[in-house]
């Protein structure tokens, strides 16, 4: 168990259109943290879990585990264990010899081999099924199966590529919390490579959004989801994804559509306004600006709670399609106009240009509560 | 879809023994070592064969041999002259075709009805076919040429042709691309109405590429370079095969290895040229007829 | 007035019904069924199954394939039993046997091994493994008869460059039949280096990369986790070597004709030898049996044994 800190990692393709595929990729891994890699296919998530194992190398930059520099040396020297998508399961060895290999390639004697090999069946209930094959597992068995093979070495740190994308939607909530609790059991440094991003809220301690190869965004699941760098960041993260509407900051005013808001410390200029499904609620009643007027598209019911579809009706905003999170009680009927507000503290402002976050620096407030203040 | 004949892609590319990574450094692979001997030694009997094909006697009969000073393209021409050559070439190559060509039809049609059609016998005639792919040639060799004896086709180019117009590998060969085939494609135009041979013909043939080209190759490759039943089946010089006729000029031409040597090279060319401008079909095929 | 209806007499009386859906389906099946098959079925009837029949009453006759053949029951086996030369072509073909497969299939996965890299011009020589297979055998045959000319071939000449005496080769009894085995293998090679190739490449990268995780090297990970895959491959090599070895023909033919002194006479040379030079048919027909149930036993054996190896494999 170790810390990981990685410097300055770069990954290029070499040919007649070079690939890119990592850039400038700076990042400490605590001792014991599980730091999830989250991105698009192609956002070079992979290749970081790659070059860390050892499997790719590195066009420039620095790995570091356990204070040791490992980036010149092959994978097995490197004290590390992986979890591949496809569980790489040694196909002509049963169970047993699955999780033994990896100690048998260390020399390690057999009673010892034999102690540990039994200690990890127990711990991830794989005893009944050490005399099997993998072909004759099924795909959760032999996703346990692949941990434990990488258990069994105790290594120094724990890396997993997208483990569960093989699974179905229910073995692989059962899995996540599997994961999460090996993971506070053992508190092994890991890197978890996956797209889905409910996986990596869940599971991380930190999160990584990468995007072409470069890093956007590292904190902690709720500081990403809540305070997002970019606009990339902002829509990857959340399911619905987040409402975004075009406006225009004038003075410290926002307007966009019919909205009028106050943004106290926006400078002027092209604005993205963003509003998570959340943050739209049923108008309450009057509008002063933090009001948009609706037509809903459709409903969808989930038990819970309601996805309510609606279009912005009137103004240039015409086909601007939003999603507002809603009670169940609250289920209108397609076609119908409804007013919608937006919850001024959930409000983000992202320049349209650079699709950077633009911090607004006091509460805001829609502009026509500005003369009842006074 | 993957086709069910062509070769698993690879997941990642092959270990890169040539360069450092970033391109920046060109070793030359260690294993170099072992394939370039390798290579020549495999390359050395057609070298050799063709230096002595452009040699004269006395050049061949130097020991130890040398190389020949000019290039002797009479023993080309003597070959051609002195023996039916262009004939076994012709005679080679109608019957190549005419039983590749067969063989597609045949082994497709019945290979398909083993495979998708139901019906009474179907099981029973199978079963018939498979028993024949295990008895070897040998056994069937002699009551052969007895029926093909009793049809006067004996000594004629016909003998080669009908006993091998459809084999049982093809259609075994067939019926496992069929069986393997998702019935999706054809239960949707039977819905739309099409006939059985409508299906066929319409949906089917576009997609039997591939198995036709592997069973194509592996049927000419077989009739070209058969030996036993042209040496059994014809006797006259005229209608040989060029595998025959080469061993009776072989026979007929012991010691004058120049001669022999460029009969044997120019026997070879066609295959030859062939395979090294498809060679990545050649070996698909012959790679797919290990999977049993 | 009644309900019921009665055909009045003098109008014609109504339609059969048409048979239902799936009974005209099935009957189209089965008449394009047998439509798609019934010229395979003829000429495979014709040309593999009556003549397999044909061959085994044949194997109880005495029978010169001109004039009408006499029943003689089991005396051509017993003869067989009994006959030196046939217990020669038999010990012969089972020599060549057992050096040629060995060596081929052990040849085969090395080159391969060695073939299945991305090494510049690794085109070029695994064009130069492949030719030898598209090669006939007579060709073959004759390009070696010269290679290996006692007098003036080019192995001899290199022999004697490092000091070693001339080889009778083909002309020598003790080194005839190996030299068939190096003519033949040479031809083969390719052939179980396509199929190993095939059988590697089919390897997932992820399972060596996996074993590289887990500390093997290269070599180590080669041995302990493609080998193994590679055990259907092995088997089917070995089974259809066998086979091909067992019927090794042409090459005897186009070199030694059996010769010298017998050494080089396998089964199928001596079975061509009793039907086209003696006349025996029947007796050939016995040897063409008893050939077959050797391949079948043999084949039988390894298959079993193949088997075995899958399941019990560590």
């Amino acid at each position: 168990m170790a810390p990981i800190v990685l410097e300055g990692l770069r990954k290029v393709y070499p040919g007649k259109q070079p690939v890119v595929a990592l850039e400038g990729l700076d990042l400490t891994i605590d001792d014991g943290e599980l730091v999830a890699f989250v991105g698009p296919s192609g956002c070079g998530k992979s290749t970081v879990l790659r070059c860390v194992a050892g499997l790719e190398k590195l066009s420039a930059g620095r790995v570091i585990i356990g204070g040791r520099e490992v980036q010149e040396l092959p994978p097995g020297r490197r004290d590390l264990a992986m979890v591949f998508q496809s569980y790489a399961l040694y196909p002509h060895l049963s169970v047993y010899n699955n999780l033994a290999f990896p100690l048998k390639e260390r020399s390690v004697p057999r009673s010892e081999r034999d102690l540990e090999v039994r200690r990890i069946a127990e711990m991830l209930e794989l005893t009944p099924l050490l005399r099997r094959r993998p072909g004759q597992l099924s795909g959760g068995q032999r996703q346990r199966v692949a941990m434990g093979r990488a258990l069994v070495r105790e290594p120094m740190a724990f890396l997993l590529d997208e483990p569960l994308s093989n699974l179905d939607a229910k073995l692989r909530t059962q899995m996540r919390a599997e994961i999460a609790e090996i993971h506070r059991r053992l508190a092994i440094t890991s890197i978890y490579v996956t797209h889905d991003q409910v996986e990596a809220m869940t599971l991380g301690q930190r999160i990584v959004v990468m995007r072409d190869g470069r890093l956007q965004q590292q904190g902690s699941p709720a500081e990403v989801y809540e305070n997002p760098v970019n606009l990339f960041v902002a829509g990857f993260l959340g399911t619905p994804s987040m409402n975004l509407l075009t406006g225009r900051v004038s003075q410290g005013e926002l307007t966009a559509g019919p909205l009028r808001l106050i943004v106290p410390g926006a400078p002027d200029g092209d604005m993205i306004l963003g509003v998570r499904p959340e943050g739209l609620i049923p108008a309450t009643g009057h509008d002063d600006g933090l009001c948009l007027e609706v037509v809903v598209s459709h409903v969808e019911a989930l038990g819970n709670e309601n996805l309510v579809h609606v279009r912005v009706s009137g103004s240039d905003e015409a086909a601007k399609a939003l999603v507002l999170r809603s009670p169940p009680r609250f289920s209108p009927r397609s076609g119908e106009h409804v007013l919608v507000q937006v919850d001024p503290s959930q409000l983000l402002l992202f320049d349209l240009r650079t699709e950077e976050r633009v911090p607004i620096t006091g509460p805001v407030i829609a502009s026509g509560d500005r003369h009842t203040v006074a | 879809m993957a086709h069910p004949m062509s070769p698993p892609a690879l997941v990642r590319p092959l270990p890169d023994d040539d360069q450092t990574d970033g391109g920046r450094r060109r070793r030359p692979s260690p294993w170099h070592f072992l394939l370039l001997p390798l290579s020549l030694l495999m390359l050395t009997p057609l070298v050799w064969m063709v230096v002595t094909a452009i040699s004269t006697p006395a050049e061949a009969r130097q020991f130890p041999p040398s190389l020949p000073t000019s290039i002797q393209w009479s023993n080309f021409a003597d070959v051609w002259t002195g023996s039916p050559f262009g004939r076994w070439l012709v005679n080679t190559a109608v019957v190549s075709i005419v039983v590749v060509i067969s063989n597609l039809i045949l082994c497709s049609l019945a290979g398909y009805a083993f495979a998708r059609l139901r019906f009474r016998g179907s099981g029973l005639a199978f079963m018939a076919l498979l028993t024949t792919l295990m008895v070897p040639f040998q056994v069937v060799l002699i009551p052969t040429l007895l029926i093909v004896k009793s049809f006067g086709l004996i000594d004629h180019l016909g003998a080669l042709i009908v006993p091998n117009l459809v084999t049982a590998f093809g259609v075994f060969m067939m019926r496992q691309f069929f069986i393997a085939l998702p019935p999706d494609l054809e239960e949707a135009a039977r819905i739309d109405g099409a006939s059985r041979l409508g299906v066929f013909l319409k949906i089917l043939v576009p997609l039997m590429g591939p198995p036709l080209a592997t069973l194509a190759i592996l049927t000419f490759l077989s009739i070209w370079n058969d030996f036993l039943w042209p040496l059994v089946a014809i006797q006259s010089p005229e209608n040989m095969t060029m595998q025959l006729g080469l061993s009776t000029f072989q026979g007929a031409h012991l010691t004058d290895w120049p001669l022999l040597m460029a009969a044997t090279l120019m026997s070879q060319l066609p295959v030859i040229v062939l395979f090294i401008a498809g060679q990545r079909v050649f070996v698909r095929s012959i790679a797919s007829s290990g999977i049993k | 007035m009644t309900s019921t209806s009665t055909p009045l007499a003098g109008t014609p009386a109504p339609p059969r019904t048409r048979p239902s859906f799936l009974r005209r389906l099935w009957w189209s099946d089965t008449l394009a069924g047998w439509a798609f098959i019934s010229p395979t079925v003829l000429l495979i009837g014709l040309f593999g199954l009556v003549p397999v029949v044909w061959a085994f009453v044949l194997s109880f006759e005495h029978n010169d394939l001109i004039s009408p053949g006499r029943w003689v029951g089991l005396d051509n086996y017993r003869k067989l039993l009994h006959d030196p030369q046939f217990a020669n072509s038999v010990r012969n073909t089972v020599v060549y046997t057992l050096v040629f497969v060995p060596v081929c299939v052990v040849g085969a996965l090395v080159v391969a091994a060695a073939l299945n890299r991305r090494v510049r011009g690794i085109t070029f020589y695994r064009v130069a493994v492949f030719v030898p297979v598209v090669t006939s055998t007579v060709a073959t045959a004759t390009m070696f008869g010269w290679l290996l000319d006692p007098d003036f071939g080019l192995v001899n000449a290199a022999l004697g460059k490092v000091g070693v005496a001339s080889q009778g080769f083909f002309r020598d009894p003790h080194e005839a039949l190996m030299s068939i085995v190096v003519m033949t293998v040479w031809g083969w090679l390719g052939f179980g280096v396509i199929i190993y190739l095939a059988a590697l490449q089919s390897v997932s990268a992820d399972l060596l990369e996996a074993a590289a995780m887990d500390g093997c090297t290269r070599w180590r990970a080669f041995w302990r986790v493609e080998v193994p895959l590679l055990a259907p491959a092995t088997l089917f090599l070995v089974i259809w070597l066998t086979i091909n070895a067992l019927q090794l023909f042409d090459e005897i033919f186009v070199t030694t004709k059996g010769g010298p002194v017998g050494s080089t006479t396998v089964v199928v040379y001596y079975l061509y030898v009793q039907a086209f030079q003696f006349f025996n048919g029947g007796y050939a027909s016995a040897i063409a049996y008893v050939l077959f149930l050797a391949i079948l036993a043999v084949t039988t054996v390894q298959l079993a044994v193949g088997r075995r190896f899958s399941y019990g494999g560590r």
